[in-house]
Formats: structure tokens, sequence, C-alpha cells
């Protein structure tokens, strides 16, 4: 008897479940996009940068007309930087919000957990992710990568810190895909013998990072190199400095954002931090300062924020360029709106949508760098940049150009 | 809308699954699991490595995978024998993180942080893709229905009075003539088994497995499903576990019609509201919403 | 193998040990392990924050906020989540202390977002004698948990109020027949702890970052050490925090660092099994 009760009760939690949505769904009329960011867990520090960048694209083009004379809705879900909530939120944007892009993905497990849906419903994905499992993953060619893989990143920062005459290093990454692989770049270009240490990890979220700092200075190397989040990176660079280490801390920008300046106060000084780089010169990034209330500097401002805002033009341009919202029309018309040559440059959306509906030829040129796709969907090589914290100040030390 | 339900009620029996096995390791046996992720996780990494690493067939990986978690359950069991139950808790937290960190570590085998995609999928070429989400949401009920038959039958069978008394006071238990350690080992590797079940089935459904999806918050969410559904009682948890992951993914909705709330604000009103539901629930029916009766096996008699 | 070990070792100890005396102390009248502390720790982190940064008051007095603040919130909790739920089984409410640490923890990120943050004060470089580095922070954090647990030991050992206390952890009947009001000494007990989690959170805040997640991660460490040095003996969570710190420091020497965290577990796991009442416990954690 209760078993029928028990039927009952969950065929009308089921019924109210299906109804209450329904109200929620996208206009039929609306192109309805998902943005899936972290914006708690470890990504928490940049996913409300990436969110905040997807919807002023969205709200500047729907106050202009929108595209293809349709209003783009924006659905924003978070991630937790976690693929098992990542799952469930993706499943929602394709099968309540009926979405025909979900962008803004960041950690690697992410961007692949929320792969096999995504692909199954023919969505066009856009993400920041390092994993070089992703292309291989990728069966139907819809997957847009918007930052190098990791590998990539430690080869630059390698060359350029060896190009200053450091010859010894201590070596210790945080404990996820991004930052192994970014280890393993940086191993290859300044060679085992510079390394006083075998090379360890860490994992984020523990309650001292002591033993592991006393370890890396142990044979008290020329500098230190560190892949991490910004998290971790400040208990583990206060530990360094506790400790007397006087050498060299190098990390990526990525950890040394203005919340660690902020935490760490002078005590910043002389760290030396890489990452790829938009033109700091290119007009997409001096628009983005704009849209997003920032001043201009030496930093590398909003590293994801920029990619996000690349994103969605990218997506919003190729859309228009294709005429249609269908996933593999979109991923075709990504790479004849972003690479190639002997096109119209165009920095913003409004302009793209202009020199498109005009019958141009465009290469969208964005604020987190040239976007020029691989036939894998993998963003070409981005400049690099190594700068030092002086004076609670990045300065630019060195450049590499791509 | 449809396909959304669909995958969510599949997402619930991976849940109810896993309730069900608490249900008979706690709420029937009074033994604590707080590694229900680690056990989650040894069953999906089972299944997955050895169908996409060693190329089994679905049939015996699936089975390992069972294996497995009942073998690391009986292990586990031999802790129970001498902890409190909430040091017990603390224990088996510890085995689930253990469990965890290695898949972390051991990357040669498991792909540690990268993740691990498994291809395979169980009678995937037999239908159309767009038919096979529903076929897996039967298949996933049809496990949630043989492991709600066999749990019931543990309850109502002579054991489940033999469990009940291990419960209340193991001591007298003993005194009576009951072999408690046997019957520990026993409920606590079959419910590592059904977890077993639960994770496999899980890996072969969402095809990409990594450490991250296994973290202690899913043992939360489970203990929360028996908690609110109402310890000892099937029937009570499979509603508890459907509540908990309609609050999870209910509040999702707030955001599409209240554009002030942002994602990040949304994820933190997400969990405060999972958390006052376990508190307002235990307030106002400190037995959970469908309580255990007392003496069923006499009422059944009766009724059939 | 070098004196930094010990050093790092002291250093753990100093932060986990006083937490850990709390989390005993609330053990004995509360009777579960108490998940909350996590979240307890964070809120005591950020209040202090609060008025150390934006409010600008000078860290001394900001902590003393925060451990006010904290203790009020942990008498709170127990008045309007614990209390009303005292019948229910000790699991049941472990699974609320953890519900709990997470509302806590949400509403913290509610209204400070996840950015890692820091107090008002400079980093600074350490004294350097026999090739170990300490700092002075460092060494005010370790006087800072000798003064609280010597405080402990005499209030518990050498006041009425401390007596009263350990009768109602030992006994709670027979001491309210001896005219002890239960109730209050409770409360008492859960403002004094709250306070010493506040003071933690500060102390976890100078030594790592301010962050919502900074509770839970020490949660763990301070379980193992209450349960080694021995339930309900203030000293014994001293020590027990002691061996903890260097137990995980001499871990690495042997097995990858990244299997740490599990370290805490397995000294939890081996003491239970094989000494249940820690090093200088009394109290009952078998069954």
């Amino acid at each position: 008897m209760s078993f029928h009760m028990n039927r009952r009760s969950f065929l009308a939690a089921g019924t109210a479940a299906l109804l209450v949505p329904t109200i929620l769904r996208a206009q039929e009329s609306d192109i309805a996009i998902g943005s899936l960011t972290p914006n708690t867990g470890g990504g928490a520090p940049f996913g409300p940068n990436i969110t905040a960048a997807h919807k002023r694209v969205v709200d500047a083009v729907n106050a202009a007309g929108g595209i293809l004379g349709r209003q783009v809705r924006l659905f924003q879900e978070n991630s937790e930087t976690n693929p098992e909530t990542a799952v469930r939120a993706a499943d929602k944007l394709i099968n309540v919000n009926g979405v025909c892009a979900i962008v803004g993905t960041f950690s690697s497990s992410v961007t692949l957990g929320v792969m096999p849906k995504c692909q199954a419903a023919n969505v066009v994905q856009m993400c920041t992710s390092s994993s070089s499992d992703i292309p291989v993953a990728d069966e139907k060619g819809l997957v847009f990568n918007f930052q190098p893989l990791s590998p990539i990143w430690g080869r630059a920062i390698g060359e350029l810190v060896k190009s200053r005459g450091i010859e010894t290093f201590g070596l210790m990454a945080l404990n996820n895909d991004f930052t192994r692989s970014m280890m393993d770049g940086f191993i290859e270009i300044v060679g085992q013998d510079a390394l006083l240490n075998e090379p360890f990890y860490y994992n984020a979220q523990q309650s001292s990072y002591r033993s592991e700092v006393t370890q890396l200075i142990e044979k008290n190397p020329q500098a230190v190199f560190v892949p991490s989040y910004v998290t971790d990176f400040t208990a583990v660079y206060k530990e360094l400095y506790r400790q007397g280490y006087e050498g060299t801390v190098i990390t990526t920008s990525l950890s040394t954002g203005p919340q660690f300046k902020e935490a760490i106060g002078g005590a910043a000084e002389g760290i030396v931090h890489g990452f790829p780089v938009p033109a700091i010169n290119s007009p997409a990034y001096k628009e983005y300062l704009v849209e997003a209330g920032l001043e201009a500097s030496d930093s590398v401002q909003h590293p994801f924020g920029t990619a996000g805002r690349d994103q969605l033009t990218t997506l919003l341009l190729a859309i228009e360029k294709a005429g249609s919202t269908a996933g593999p029309d979109i991923a075709k018309a990504v790479w004849e709106v972003t690479t190639g040559e002997g096109k119209t440059t165009v920095y913003n959306l409004a302009d793209g949508l202009a020199a498109l509906r005009a019958g141009k030829d465009i290469n969208y040129s964005g604020a987190s760098g040239s976007i020029e796709f691989d036939e894998e969907g993998m963003v070409l090589g981005r400049d690099f940049q190594l700068s030092e914290i002086r004076d609670g100040e990045d300065v630019v030390i060195e450049r590499l150009e791509y | 809308m449809s396909a959304y339900l669909v995958s969510m009620a599949t997402y619930a029996g991976f849940f109810m699954i896993l309730a069900l096995a608490l249900n008979l390791q706690w709420g029937l046996t009074g033994m604590v699991n707080f590694g229900i992720a680690g056990f989650y996780a040894l069953g999906a990494y089972t299944s997955g490595l050895l169908s996409a690493k060693a190329g089994w067939p679905l049939g015996l990986s699936i089975p390992m995978a069972i294996a497995a978690g009942f073998a690391a359950g009986g292990l586990v069991a031999l802790l129970s024998m001498r902890l409190r139950e909430d040091f017990l808790a603390i224990v088996t937290l510890g085995v689930g993180e253990v469990i965890r960190l290695i898949v972390l570590n051991e990357d040669q085998i498991t792909e540690g942080p990268r993740g691990l995609r498994i291809e395979a999928q169980p009678f995937q070429s037999l239908m159309a893709p767009e038919n096979y989400p529903v076929f897996y949401l039967g298949f996933v009920a049809f496990f949630v229905a043989i492991t709600y038959w066999i749990c019931e039958r543990i309850r109502k069978a002579p054991m489940g009075r033999t469990l009940r008394a291990i419960r209340e006071d193991d001591v007298v238990a003993g005194v009576l003539g009951k072999n408690v350690f046997r019957h520990r080992i026993q409920i606590f590797a079959i419910g590592g088994g059904f977890m077993g079940l639960a994770g496999a089935l899980y890996a072969h459904y969402s095809q990409n497995i990594s450490p991250e999806v296994f973290m202690p918050t899913v043992a939360m969410f489970i203990w929360m499903s028996v908690i609110v559904g109402g310890a000892g009682n099937n029937r009570g948890l499979l509603i508890g576990a459907g509540t908990v992951i309609m609050f999870l993914e209910g509040t999702r909705f707030f955001g599409d019609v209240l554009p002030w709330l942002d994602a990040e604000t949304m994820s933190s009103v997400r969990i405060i509201t999972i958390g006052l539901l376990l508190i307002v629930t235990l307030r106002l029916r400190p037995r959970g919403l469908l309580p255990e009766p007392k003496f069923t096996y006499t009422r059944d008699k009766i009724a059939g | 193998m070098n004196l930094q070990i010990f050093v790092n070792a002291l250093v753990n100890a100093a932060l986990i040990a006083p937490p850990a005396m709390a989390f005993s102390l609330l053990f004995g009248v509360l009777k579960f392990p108490n998940f909350a502390i996590g979240g307890y720790i964070t809120l005591g982190a950020f209040a202090a924050y609060t008025f150390n940064v934006p409010l600008g008051l000078p860290l001394p007095l900001a902590t003393l906020g925060a451990m006010l603040f904290t203790g009020f919130v942990v008498w709170l909790a127990h008045v309007w989540v614990f209390k009303p739920m005292q019948d229910q089984s000790a699991v049941t409410l472990l699974v609320v202390s953890i519900a709990l640490t997470l509302i806590l923890e949400s509403v913290v990120r509610l209204f400070f977002s996840a950015d890692v943050r820091g107090f008002d004060i400079p980093l600074e470089r350490p004294w350097k004698f026999w090739g170990a580095r300490i700092t002075r922070e460092q060494v005010e954090i370790i006087a800072c948990a000798v003064v609280l647990a010597t405080g402990l030991h005499v209030l518990l050992r050498h006041t009425r109020i401390g007596r009263a206390m350990r009768a109602v952890a030992d006994n709670p009947m027979l001491a309210a027949i001896r005219g002890v009001d239960a109730a209050k000494i409770t409360a008492l007990t859960t403002v004094l702890c709250g306070a010493i989690f506040g003071l933690t959170g500060v102390f976890a805040g100078l030594d790592l970052v301010i962050e919502p997640l900074v509770g839970w991660n020490l949660t763990i460490p301070i379980f193992a050490a209450a349960i080694l040095g021995g339930i309900g003996s203030p000293y014994g969570a001293i020590l027990g925090a002691l061996l903890l710190g260097l137990a995980e420091e001499l871990t690495i020497l042997v097995l990858p660092s990244t299997y740490k965290i599990a370290v805490g577990f397995v000294i939890i796991a081996i003491f239970l099994l094989l000494r249940p009442q820690g090093l200088f416990g009394t109290a009952e954690i078998k069954k």
C-alpha cells in the first residue's frame, strides 16, 4: 500500500518539477547560451570575472538588437570547479534551457566531464583548460580552447627564466593536471641537471605547507618554480618568506593577482611570474579594460575575464556568420571568424557584426590574445610575458613572442 | 525538459542505491560509514579501469566493481568492532579520503587528476543514441529495484531482527548467541558491494570520472538522504534521496527567474538551503519523513 | 633530517593544540565529534579580518572581537540547533554539524566571496639559529598556545566553574544532583570553546590564508590531535598536536607529500583501535 503512495508522491514531485521550469524556458525566438564558470571551489578566484565578461557581451549585443534578429539569453551556472556538479548543471543547460553552446569551463576535469553530454547534443564548448586529452576526446570537433595547453606555459616560462641566467632550481607544484603538466614543460627546457630537488606535488587544502617548503629550499636553489593557484600559493609563499628563502620565486601570474598582493603586502617584492598575455597594446584588451572598469597597468589583469569576453564574442560572431544555431555550423564558422589571413581584423563584437553584415570576411583578434585556432580547436600560441613584482606593481621584464 | 528529468532521475537512482546501502549498514545494523565516496570511487574506477584499460567486457567489469566494494566493505567492518559509532564515522571518512588520494596520486594507473575517460556503455550498440538515456534510466531503475528488494528481504528476514538487535545493543545480541561479528562483516560487505555497483553505473553513465567527483560531500548528501527520509525505512530513504536531488537541482532554477542572483551567490544559497533542509526536517520530524515502522514483519504477515 | 623539522612541528602544534583542547571540552558536554568547528574557525578568521582591515582596528583588538563574536555564534548554534536535538544519536548530530559547517562557510562566501585575504600586518623574515628558522609571529603563536593550555588547566583543576564543567562532562545527572546548573555550565563551555575557535581562526589566517575553507582544512588535524592526546586532557592535546606535527613532517621523508592529508586519518585509526583513551585521556571513547 505504502509503495503506491511512494510512487504517487514521486510522480507528484516529478510533475511539479516538470511544471516549474517550463515557465523558465527561453522564448523560442531567443538564442540560448550557457555559461558554466567556476564561481566557487578551486577556480573561485577567476570564475566571477568570466561570468561578468560573458554577461557584458550579451547585454551589449541585446541592446544593439541581438544576433540574426533574435535576442540572446545567457543562462549562468556555477560549476563549483567540480565535475560532479558541473555535469548536472550542463544537463540543465542543454536539456532545459536548450543552449547551443556552453562557454567558460575552466578546469580540465570539468571541461572533459561535461563533454560527453555536449557531444551527444551537438553543443559547442568553449573553455580555458589545459589537458591535452581535450582534443582527443572532442570527436565531433565542437570544442575550442582559449588557453594554450599548460606544457606550453611551462616551456615558455622556462625559456624566459633561463635567459635570465638562473642555473639551479627547486620545483614543486600543486597536484592537478594544469600545474603538473606545466612543471613537465618547464623541466623540458631547463633540464633535469638544473634541478636541485626531486620535483614533487602538494595538495590544495593542506593544514600547513611548512614541510614542503623546507624540502623545496633545502639545497638552497637560486630559484624555485611553484606552478599553483592563488589560494595555495599565498600560503606557500608566506612560508617561503618565513623560512628565509632569498632566491627568486617563480610562478604563474594566476597566483599573483591583486588579491595576492593585497594579502601579502610588501613581502611580495621580487616575485617573478609568467603568463600568456594579450598584446597589451591590442585594441581589444584596451576595450576590455574600459568595459570592466579597470585602469591600464603593466599587470595581466583578468586573465580569464578577457578570455570570457573572447569566448562569447567569437561565439556570437560565429552564429551570425553561420546564420544558424546548430552546433556543427557554429563550430565551422568559429574558424572562419577567427583564423586565417587577409581578412578584416576586428576587436569587438559590434565592429565584427557590422563587417559581417557588410559582407566582409573577418578575423577577430581578442582581449586575451589574437585568437587563432589550429585544426583541433586549440588556440595557437599567445605571447608570453614575464613580470616581476616591484613596489607592489607588476613590471614587465621579458616577453616571448610567438 | 524531459531529457533533463530523465537524467536527474538517473542521478537520483545512483543516490538511491547508495542510500539503500547506507541504510543497510547504518539504519538497520547501526554501523556508521562516512566513506561512501570512497566505495563509490572504488566501484567507478574498478569498472572504468577494467573496461577502458584492460578491455574487459562490462559484463565482467561491473561485477568486479561490486566485488571490490564487497571486499573493501568486509575489511572496513573489522574496524567497526572496536569503535564507538561517532568515531567510526571519522575513521571511515578517512578510508574514503585515502581511496580518493590513491586514485589521485597513482596516476600511472588511474590517470590521476587528468580524469579517466570511459567509452564503454552497457548495451550501447543495441539502440539509437537518442533513446539511450531513457534506456539507461531503466537500467539504473532495474538495479535500484533489485537493491531495494534485497534490502527489504534482509530487513524482513529473521536476520533483519538479529541486525536490529545488534544495532540496539550488540552485547545483548552476542549474549543471545548471535554471531555479531559475522553479521556485521556480512552486512557491511553487502552494503559496500551496492556502493561499488552505484559507482560502476555512474562511471559508465558519465563516461568521464576524476578524483574530484568523489569528495566527502557525496557522503554528506547520502547521509542527508537517509536521515531526512527516515533511517531504517527503505521507502522513506528513496524519498529522501529524491528530495535531496530535488533540492540540489531545483535551487538551480532560482537563477533563471531571479537575475540578480549571480552564479556565485546561487551556489552559496543552494548549500545553505540544503543544510537548512536537514536541520528543519530534524527539528520538525526527528525520525525523518517516513520513520522506521515498528515490528514491520508481523504487520506484513497479517497483510499478506 | 634537521632542526627545522622540529620547529615546523612545534608551530603546527601551536596552531592545532588550542582548538584540539576546545574540541575535547566540547565533546565532553555534547558527546559527539563536532565538525562544525571548521565553520566556527572560518567565521573567527573572517570576523577578525572585518575588524582588522575594513574597520581598521589593531589586530589584538580585532582578535578579541573575533573571539567574542565566535563565542556568541557557537552559543547560538548550541541553543538553536544542537540543544533541541539532544535526543538524536551522536551520528545524526555529527551529520548536522557537517551541515552547519557547510552553512557557515556558504554564509561567509555570500558576504566575502572566495577571494584570499590577509590581515593588515607585514610578513616577517625569520630569526635563524643552528640552521633552523622561526619568526616572531610564530613564537607569539606558540606562547599563546602555552598560556592558553596553562589557563585551561588551572580553570579545569582549580576553579569552581572548571570543576563544574568536568562534573557535567563526567556525569550530568550526578552533577545536577550535586546542585550544578548543567544548562548554565554547558552554555558557558560553548562560549569558552567558541572563543578559542575564534582565536584559532586568527592564527590560521596569520599562518595560512583567510578563505572560506580555512577551518575545514584544519578539522581533521584537530580531531587527530585531540584523539591522540586523549579526549578530555588539555596537556594531552598539546602533546597530541606535537606528535601529529612530527608524524606529518616525517612522513614526507618516506611517502610522497601528496599523501600528507592521510596522516591525520591514519593516526586517528591507529589510536582509536589500539589505545582509544589516547595518551593521557580517561574519557570513554571505546564502545
